[in-house]
């Protein structure tokens, strides 16, 4: 079957926009424009089941029905943050066929009727960022974003945004906040980006991940029922896995939903090289839980439902495999040094719970852990958890802690028996870099002095 | 001064937003383009460009890690070492790229043209090891292939100061 | 009317208007969720966390519409599963919230557990420690024992100066945002801003000069730790070591209400003296806000130089007397002068200094011309008649006000109406700003008026001649007890109605506040814009209404309360016309700050002065009485708005120095007038006996307190530390004439006269700076680094013609005056006039407009 996301697959230059074009690109906008009233867009869109992709999966359209129709002015932003560990999905449709994300994008405007399009790249896209500006304005000089689109009278332009190097702004009321020159933390909720005073300058805004904007025109022109049809009942379509750590063939697979972990992983990724046995699987980047490697997860499908059901989430789909030599309180180490990183420091479990377990783990690397450690590690990321944070990061945090101490426990009470540290969890502890215990004499020069120059 | 060198550049900037405060992002990183790292002074620019005060450039500065503000290597390296890539071998790449410039974890080479740093993930898993030269990708890399490439730029370097 | 709705706090029904703050709604019923970042002076932002709660809603059966019961017939709710912070939740109807449940408790637990693991334990020596939310919460929460090894820690500098005035400790600080979030909303000056992120997220500045804003000091108030201090309460004492004494700001017509911290203190010999000053919360005037003069300024209280005696100067030298022999000399001198009598009064003697020394005046002149100082401004009268009317609150007004502001440079001159004008403005309120030049209200001003020098009374007239074009604006308007309109509405048919948008601005709103200046006016230009601002607003009928009315911006604490007790500026001015034989002068400087008045008091036979200090008017007298600063004594100031206000005693006295109203009532014993009264309070019931405006200000009226809210005292675990409940008095608003609808009230047109061309290269106008050297600020050495240097500020134009650059020093000369300065040219300044900033020159200027030269004297 070809495929509707990864067409550069098929296509290898359907990065131009003459190829994407010749290959039937732009139908879905203009058979939206022409053939559609928005609120017909909204209801295809509705019917197909599309959910976002970007990892909390929320059906689309009916993040869309949610624009009030009256407001004057209102925001696409489309999320192209894309930042999570394990995921590079939203990385290849920009760089390899990007006019199906601004057609996308421009379906889903003209269904909300926006006045104007941004794309927030996170700031390391910096080459795919610029190109994209440019096959912008090749689908500007054809008439397909900006003023007066396809000469039905609506003026909607499309503009890219650069972010800098923050993970939280993939985080969408982070990242309007950072679209808007401010701080990238995240807003108290409500209100939501698509009520007045919650989106894009504080006006109604719908926020998509890249992934699921370039569904959009697949639907649009082959029907919601073809789309549902593809799938699961609860989970339809079509859903670009990305497989990363230890397999075989990392890279992009876009499969229908449905499939097991199994067939993904052995089948499409290659299987675990080396002839090693595969431990541990996270199937959502370092934000979701961690599953052992079990057969029963193995033979569960990739379904929202079903992860969910394993104690887990599909999340964004990001799979990052772990071998059986894998030292697991090394990777929950790394993933928690992540999350320390990342963490804006606007809410207080967040801010101070990472920082917490970071010095925790550190301590356990090095071989000076103790068992109350552990028992801390039991309960430091509960009090993370359970809505005290301002945003799901602090949650995401306490995950990869939580699962393996679940799942993992052994290697943990290794580490604290062995007292003696192996030379490569030393060495793992002393590079995880830390900027945090930094003396103020390693801040810049203001900051050092206090501000006053 | 930004204001008369890139006009036009800052005039296009401002056009895509309502708002001037939304363009503080890229006019720092044209500032940074422009000094080679976020000073107090190119600060203030900024800041006087968006109409703030120049507390709140300083403080989106210091926010994002793409911004330094502090004078860096003329070539900026960021290894990723996050979980996917260091699965992959990327720890031991940046150790073995550090020990090759003869620098420790964030240095900078003393001839002043190499910055090394880890960074978080890059969205290149699949390709690890990786780094990010001045925001470029380079992919599925290994000793032998960093190397050539620091020649390369080393030349380009000794080249650009010939001139 | 807002809606009342029915919310439930553990189980118990509580009523609160719709839309009020989950946190705010339950300490209306006295119940404290605790918070950190949280303030009711500003948005909520749900950062810390500390106020999670269980929250629910009334369970109704959705066919019947009705509340679902439960056996004993109580309604049953439906919870969250998870825990939600009550400040970013606003009530609704059928709310339910649940404070003391276990999951409750170890969700506070938690995050003070969090909070507290690289929180300095230094509560021993910090300045905050005694009054720290962090530390009560952490007593009334907190977990027994930290689980946080010691050694992970982080560790941060201690003492980062964020500028000359406030220090940031950056261990203490606990990144709740309540400082650069009141920077940022409440203030407009975005100078402080978190740098980095995560656990390094840190407080910031670089602005220039740094933390630069008037408001500074309000940021320590509100810090929730011991991270924020000033450099003035630094470890200077324990807070529970404070006596705290209610006063008055003395330095500005606001009026702001003090806490004056206070303790017998070594370095003072044992005396009782002031150790810190924070706000003391009046919702009617300053809120819980106060500005860096008011917090700062406080020094001259006991400062080195107070006078401790009377001082007589003989053959030149002066030879310290006892009091009796000073009364008994100023009484003979009143008797032979008596006929020739000036007074002088300054902008911060008290009403009862103020009823004294008139008392006083009255005793040996029938007529006696009774001067305010500084003569800048005038119009208290017509302030009485057409003021802002009963329950004028700055803070509340909204988009249904209009709030004009004419000649003056606010934030310069009222630093806290200015705070409150501009939030008003940010709540949708339509602020117009008048003057010739731009100020910093102008960045919030829905419409900008600019006219020339001395024709700001032509922008009033172009408002009322559009009113009378449009009936709908004067709809209010009774005719009946109006006189002189038909005059008025002749004489203004010929004048075209100007700025029409900000005219539609101000008079479509339904209430109008005009504040007005005196930038750029003489004393009689003024009369007559205050003349054309009481025609205003009779015209359209928004006399003594609330939220309506007149306000004067004067150049002191208790200006309006000199008008209201018969002083004026048109006396001083016919004084200075033709100068008496005899002065007295109370707690003004006139001899430092106007060529004019200095020769005039000079050239007179004997002067007696009251003072603080030896200053050069002092100087200039005969006779110098040592007076009590504001903080040694009782007493009244009336406000701008009219509000009668009691300072109290809060520090021990200085010297032999005595309260000017028991020195002039000394006096008039000696000339057979009645017995001294032994009692400020006593002096007012004679000022409420025969001032029929203050028939109600009564001692023990003006100390009626009333609940505030928010409730943010300094032991309130609510929010903790903001300011100090108000314990001692929220004064006396006194109503206007025109609030009586029986009262008749007169309008009287006024004429823009052209601006006489004259000679002279340029026109000087004097305005006026927060931080200057005036006689009760220059003490404050804290605050010298804001003091600029004397300068003069030129229009690009007027400056390249005279050759004179940005910084150069120059003279600037005129009519029996020279000063020096360093000019400024910073396109403030219209073409044709230097701006000159009054009283930070050691040498007089004009205090009015005149014409002056302006020439280069060095680089």
């Amino acid at each position: 079957m070809e495929h509707i996301l990864l067409r550069d697959l098929d296509i290898p230059d359907i990065r131009n926009f003459d190829v994407y074009v010749a290959n039937g690109g732009y139908e879905g906008l203009k058979k939206a424009v022409r053939e559609h009233t928005p609120e017909e867009v909204i209801q295809i869109v509705l019917e197909s089941n599309l959910r976002g992709r970007g990892g909390a999966g929320f059906p689309t359209g009916r993040k869309w029905s949610f624009i009030p129709k009256d407001a004057p002015i209102k925001y696409v932003v489309v999320n192209a943050d894309e930042s999570e560990p394990g995921t590079f999905k939203d990385r290849q449709i920009l760089e390899k066929n990007p006019h199906q994300l601004i057609e996308g994008a421009m379906i889903a405007a003209y269904a909300i009727q926006a006045t104007a399009v941004y794309i927030y790249c996170r700031g390391e896209f910096w080459d795919l960022a610029h190109a994209l500006e440019e096959e912008i304005e090749a689908a500007r000089q054809a008439n397909l974003v900006g003023d007066d689109v396809l000469g039905s009278g609506w003026n909607c332009p499309v503009y890219v945004h650069l972010g800098a190097g923050a993970y939280i702004c993939g985080e969408e009321s982070a990242l309007l906040n950072s679209l808007q020159g401010l701080l990238g933390q995240p807003r108290v909720r409500p209100p939501f980006p698509a009520q007045p005073g919650g989106g894009l300058y504080y006006a109604p805004t719908v926020v998509n991940n890249v992934e699921t904007l370039a569904n959009v025109p697949w639907i649009i022109l082959n029907g919601a029922a073809a789309y549902k049809a593809i799938g699961t009942p609860e989970s339809s379509g079509v859903k670009i896995f990305c497989l990363s750590g230890h397999v075989a063939r990392p890279g992009n697979y876009e499969l229908p939903f449905g499939i097991t972990f199994r067939e993904l992983i052995f089948e499409h990724g290659g299987g675990i090289p080396n002839g090693k046995k595969l431990k541990a699987i996270l199937p959502s980047g370092a934000s979701g839980p961690v599953l052992p490697a079990t057969g029963e997860v193995l033979d569960a499908p990739l379904t929202y439902e079903s992860v969910a059901a394993l104690g887990s989430t599909l999340g964004s789909a990001s799979f990052i495999l772990m071998d059986e030599d894998t030292d697991m309180v090394w990777a929950a180490a790394k993933m928690t040094h992540f999350f320390k990183h990342e963490s804006c420091g606007k809410c207080t479990p967040c801010r101070e719970g990472t920082y917490w377990l970071e010095r925790i783990y550190r301590r356990l690397l090095r071989g000076e852990g103790t068992m109350r450690d552990l028992e801390l590690l039991k309960s430091i990321p509960r009090n993370m958890q359970g809505g005290v944070t301002l945003c799901a990061l602090g949650e995401f945090a306490a995950n990869p802690v939580l699962s393996t101490v679940q799942h993992f426990y052994a290697e943990y009470e290794e580490y604290v028996r062995h007292a003696e540290a192996t030379r490569e969890a030393r060495q793992a502890a002393e590079q995880m870099h830390d900027y945090t215990l930094g003396e103020a004499g390693e801040l810049p020069e203001a900051v050092g002095q206090g501000g006053v120059r | 001064m930004l204001a008369e060198k890139y006009a036009d550049r800052i005039e296009k900037i401002f056009s895509k937003y309502p708002d001037k405060r939304s363009a503080i992002m890229d006019l720092l990183y044209l500032a940074q383009e422009e000094y080679g790292w976020l000073s107090g002074d190119a600060l203030e620019e900024v800041a006087a460009l968006v109409d703030v005060d120049p507390t709140q450039a300083h403080s989106i500065a210091g926010f994002y890690t793409m911004y330094s503000e502090k004078p860096k290597g003329k070539y900026w390296f960021q290894v990723c070492t996050d979980l996917p890539c260091a699965l992959r071998g990327a720890d031991d790449f940046y150790q073995a790229l550090c020990e090759y410039l003869g620098v420790e974890d964030g240095g900078t080479t003393e001839d002043g043209l190499f910055t090394v740093e880890q960074v978080m993930c890059l969205a290149a898993c699949d390709r690890a090891p990786m780094m990010q030269c001045n925001f470029h990708y380079h992919e599925n890399l290994d000793l032998d292939k960093v190397k050539a490439l620091v020649e390369q730029l080393r030349q380009e370097a000794a080249a650009a100061q010939g001139e | 009317m807002t809606e009342t709705v029915t919310f439930y706090i553990d189980g118990q029904a509580y009523q609160v208007a719709k839309g009020t703050n989950l946190v705010d709604a339950a300490k209306m019923h006295d119940i404290d969720i605790p918070v950190f970042c949280y303030h009711p002076k500003l948005k909520p932002v749900g950062m810390c966390r500390m106020c999670l709660v269980e929250l629910g809603s009334l369970s109704v059966n959705r066919e019947t519409g009705e509340v679902e019961r439960d056996e004993h017939g109580e309604p049953v709710f439906r919870w969250f599963p998870r825990l939600q912070t009550a400040c970013t939740q606003v009530v609704t109807d059928g709310l339910a919230v649940r404070t003391t449940t276990e999951a409750v408790v170890q969700g506070r637990n938690s995050i003070l557990e969090f909070l507290l693991t690289s929180h300095p334990l230094d509560c021993p020596v910090c300045d905050k420690g005694g009054e720290c939310p962090l530390q009560n919460l952490t007593m009334g929460y907190g977990p027994g024992e930290s689980r946080f090894l010691i050694d992970d820690k982080i560790r941060l500098d201690k003492h980062v100066p964020l500028g000359e005035l406030i220090y940031l400790d950056r261990e203490r600080c606990i990144q709740c945002a309540r400082c650069t979030r009141f920077c940022d909303e409440i203030v407009g000056d975005d100078v402080l801003a978190f740098h980095e992120r995560g656990r390094r997220l840190q407080i910031v500045t670089i602005s220039d000069p740094p933390f630069d804003t008037k408001f500074s000091g309000n940021t320590t108030d509100i810090c929730p730790v011991g991270a924020l201090t000033t450099a003035d309460f630094r470890f200077g004492a324990r807070p529970w070591e404070l006596q705290e004494e209610a006063t008055i700001c003395p330095h500005c017509p606001v009026g702001c209400n003090l806490s004056a911290g206070t303790r017998l203190d070594r370095d003072a010999g044992g005396k009782k003296i002031i150790k810190r000053i924070m706000p003391r919360q009046n919702e009617w005037v300053n809120e819980i806000w106060i500005c860096d003069k008011g917090r700062f300024g406080h020094h001259h209280t006991r400062a080195e130089g107070r006078l401790e005696q009377p001082m007589l100067k003989q053959n030149g030298a002066w030879v310290p007397i006892d009091w009796p022999a000073a009364y008994d000399l100023v009484a003979a001198k009143l008797r032979q002068y008596g006929d020739s009598l000036g007074v002088l009064a300054g902008p911060s003697l008290s009403n009862e200094d103020l009823w004294e020394l008139r008392k006083l005046a009255g005793l040996v002149a029938s007529e006696p011309k009774l001067g305010v100082w500084p003569a800048a401004m005038t119009g208290g009268d017509l302030v009485a008649q057409v003021g802002v009317g009963s329950g004028t609150m700055l803070r509340a007004v909204g988009p249904e006000t209009a709030i004009l502001v004419i000649a003056s440079d606010f934030e310069e001159e009222a630093p806290i109406w200015w705070l409150q004008v501009k939030q008003a403005a940010d709540r949708g309120a339509a602020v117009v700003v008048a003057n010739a030049r731009p100020t910093k209200l102008d960045r919030y001003a829905r419409a900008v008026v600019r006219y020339r020098y001395g024709e700001a009374v032509s922008v009033l007239n172009g408002f009322a001649a559009q009113a009378l074009k449009d009936k709908s604006l004067t709809g209010k308007l009774s005719e009946s007890r109006v006189a002189g309109l038909s005059q008025l509405r002749a004489a203004l048919k010929g004048v075209k109605p100007a700025f029409g948008d900000a005219g539609r601005m101000l008079l479509s709103a339904e209430n109008l506040i005009i504040f007005a200046g005196g930038e750029g006016l003489s004393v009689a230009q003024h009369r007559e814009l205050m003349q054309a601002a009481a025609n205003l607003l009779i015209l359209t009928g928004r006399a003594g209404r609330a939220n309506s009315g007149l306000v004067a911006v004067w150049p002191g604490a208790n200006m309006q309360g000199a008008y209201d007790l018969g002083y004026s500026a048109e006396a001083t001015q016919a004084l200075l016309d033709t100068p008496p034989r005899m002065w007295i002068i109370g707690a003004a400087n006139p001899v430092a700050e106007d060529a004019r008045a200095a020769r005039a008091i000079t050239g007179a036979e004997f002067v007696v002065a009251t003072s603080l200090f030896m200053t050069p008017t002092s100087e200039a007298a005969d006779l110098v009485l040592p007076r009590q600063s504001f903080a040694e004594r009782e007493g009244t100031f009336t406000n701008g708005m009219r509000r009668v206000q009691r300072f109290y005693t809060v520090q021990g006295i200085i010297g032999d120095s005595l309260p000017d109203w028991k020195i002039f009532a000394a006096i008039g014993e000696r000339l057979n007038g009645p017995k001294a009264r032994i009692s400020a309070g006593a002096v007012m019931k004679d000022i409420t006996a025969h001032v029929p405006a203050y028939a109600q200000a009564s001692y023990p009226r003006l100390a009626q307190v009333e609940r505030q809210f928010p409730l943010v005292g300094g032991d309130d675990l609510y929010y903790g530390g903001t300011a100090y409940f108000n314990l001692s008095g929220l004064g006396l608003a006194i109503p206007p004439v025109a609030e009586d609808g029986s009262a008749q009230l007169e309008v009287r047109p006024v004429t823009v006269d052209a601006p006489a061309s004259t000679d002279a290269d340029l026109s000087l106008i004097p305005v006026r700076v927060l931080y200057d050297r005036d006689v009760l600020f220059e003490p404050s050495r804290l605050m010298h680094h804001r003091v600029p240097p004397p300068s003069v500020e030129l229009n690009q134009a007027d400056a390249e013609r005279l050759g004179i650059a940005d910084g150069d020093r120059v003279a600037v000369e005129g009519d029996g005056y020279q000063i020096t300065a360093t000019a400024r040219v910073d396109g403030r300044a219209p073409a044709g006039y230097a701006l000159l900033p009054v009283r930070l020159s050691s040498t007089p200027a004009p205090t009015t407009p005149a014409a002056c030269t302006v020439r280069k004297i060095g680089e």
